[in-house]
């Protein structure tokens, strides 16, 4: 398969870029941004939770381990994979402490109580294989909360995965944290899927800011996909910045990190 | 309404009002042996706590709210706070968390791991202490809380709708309070009106009440006439108080009795959440 990804993102209004929370990993190495000829694509998007502390390390964390381990087919995969990011989790504090204390700035009183809660993201993990022995190419993912992938075909929204309701955001998607779960509620929550894709086909990862957005556009029977198509294209009016502000100042759109990558299949 | 973003672009504000009158020293009901200005001077001290734990991030607090903190007791309705932050009328919540007068170990009990629980030492920080002396000048109270509100809402007419709570016995000397707090729910953003809540602290003996719906029920006059002066509470913050496991309807008012009222640090959005899967 061509695939072409584009990935754009932008923080939420008052944060500074170092504050943004999202993440993003593009196969194989990570930063696949770009034309790819490859026989599987996998990438994932996480969104640190705001109400936890090291929420967008989180994000990173679960991104790579998800991405790299293929996370992307099966509960007991992301289970996995889950698993070792919790595992690795208790040495990225340390880390993190002890570079605040060589920094001269410890950690206070009030970081304290959500050091030892954790750390809080979604996370949506997706792979893209070729069609082979007469099978047709085919999509799989797998999510826990509100970050999305939505598949538009012939100006159509063809798959909507796992939100299919812009009005089921809320301040309390499932998020994975880092201090563990237990594993059969988190079996539960985990959504899984498969579908077909073909030639021509496009794909939108997005986390929940922009995903409520789209998918409310497209209940109100318009093309979201129309403006993220453009982006980054000499059609488009604007670049993605400026878009999501526009659609801030117009309250069409929730204050929050945003983050998209777009994947166009050739 | 009730649905403005709290961002560092777009705060609000909480004023808490603390009785620090003499009938503070009598004991809480209930069978507590503590005095009502230690249960509230405590129950402040958490929710200040709590407020600056839900803002924090790494390496600083966000200033998604200023804090207002007005004592009431003899002659006195003023700024409360104690330690470097004495006599300011208005802090933004960094400087709240960067100034406790001091910091206390306590010990809270934690689950061990292996279905018991054990005791683990907590850093408790101060900001007000106990005080109980003169009469109850709720009315003077309300009224200055009415011009810290103006004051903010002025500067700011989108934000998320101040929280004033009051922390109290509710027996008000100067006056019918019922007036001043209506005055002062009727300062408005375009969001919605201020949102009065009332925190009673009684000796009675009967049991806590959290969030009732009713006056109804209600031990004596003074808790009728603090439900009554309360806010309803909005849509959302009735959703989470449910999520608490009260039984909540649309007359389902800020108030408490003889209860802890630390969850309304709760109620208020300011992002994601940060909760276990269920």
């Amino acid at each position: 398969m061509l695939a072409i990804t584009s990935t754009f993102w932008v923080p939420k209004r008052g944060s500074s870029l170092q504050e943004y929370e999202d993440a993003v990993w593009i196969g194989p190495d990570g930063d696949g941004s770009g034309e790819l000829q490859t026989s599987s694509l996998t990438m994932a998007i996480a969104d640190g939770a705001s109400e936890s502390l090291l929420a967008g390390r989180w994000a990173r964390r679960l991104v790579e381990i998800f991405g790299t381990n293929k996370a992307t087919r099966t509960r007991p995969a992301f289970v996995a994979a889950y698993r070792t990011a919790v595992g690795e989790w208790d040495d990225e504090v340390a880390e993190y402490t002890k570079d605040r204390e060589e920094r001269g700035s410890p950690i206070q009183w009030y970081e304290e109580p959500g050091l030892a809660k954790g750390a809080y993201a979604t996370i949506l993990a997706a792979e893209f294989r070729d069609g082979r022995g007469g099978r047709a190419p085919a999509w799989s993912a797998c999510a826990l909360g509100d970050s999305c992938l939505f598949q538009v075909r012939d100006e159509l929204l063809y798959a909507s995965f796992p939100m299919s309701d812009a009005t089921s955001f809320t301040y309390q998607p499932p998020l994975l944290a880092s201090r563990g779960a237990d594993e059969a509620v988190l079996r539960r929550h985990v959504k899984v899927t498969t579908r077909d894709w073909e030639r021509g086909d496009s794909f939108y990862l997005m986390t929940d800011a922009l995903a409520a957005w789209f998918l409310g556009l497209n209940e109100s029977g318009g093309r979201p996909w129309e403006p993220l198509r453009d982006m980054d294209t000499l059609d488009a009016e604007l670049d993605f910045t400026d878009w999501v502000e526009e659609q801030r100042d117009r309250n069409q759109m929730n204050n929050d990190d945003t983050t998209l990558v777009r994947i166009d299949m050739c | 309404m009730y649905s403005a973003e709290i961002s560092r672009a777009n705060p609000t504000m909480f004023v808490f009002l603390l009785d620090q009158s003499a009938s503070m020293q009598d004991p809480i009901g209930g069978g507590e042996v503590q005095r009502k200005c230690d249960v509230v001077a405590d129950a402040l001290n958490r929710l200040l706590s709590e407020l600056t734990i839900k803002c924090a991030k790494e390496e600083g607090v966000r200033d998604y709210f200023s804090v207002s903190v007005i004592g009431y007791g003899g002659s006195n309705v003023g700024p409360a706070l104690a330690g470097s932050l004495a006599g300011q009328i208005l802090v933004p919540l960094s400087a709240i968390a960067a100034s406790p007068a001091r910091l206390e170990s306590r010990t809270k009990k934690v689950p061990d791991g292996a279905g018991g629980l054990v005791e683990q030492e907590v850093k408790f920080p101060i900001w007000v202490d106990p005080v109980a002396s003169g009469g109850t000048p709720m009315v003077g109270a309300l009224t200055r809380a009415q011009s810290v509100v103006s004051g903010w809402l002025n500067e700011r007419p989108s934000c998320f709708p101040p929280v004033v709570l009051n922390l109290t016995d509710g027996e008000a000397n100067d006056g019918d309070p019922t007036g001043p707090a209506e005055a002062l729910r009727q300062l408005a953003s375009a969001d919605g009106a201020t949102l009065l809540f009332n925190l009673h602290v009684s000796s009675d003996k009967s049991p806590p009440i959290s969030f009732p719906d009713s006056e109804d029920g209600l031990p004596n006059q003074y808790a009728k006439l603090l439900f009554n002066m309360s806010s309803k509470l909005p849509d959302h913050m009735r959703n989470y108080a449910q999520q608490e496991g009260v039984a909540v309807s649309e007359g389902t008012r800020g108030f408490v009795f003889n209860a802890d009222m630390t969850s309304i640090v709760q109620f208020l959005d300011i992002g994601t959440r940060a909760s276990d899967l269920r």
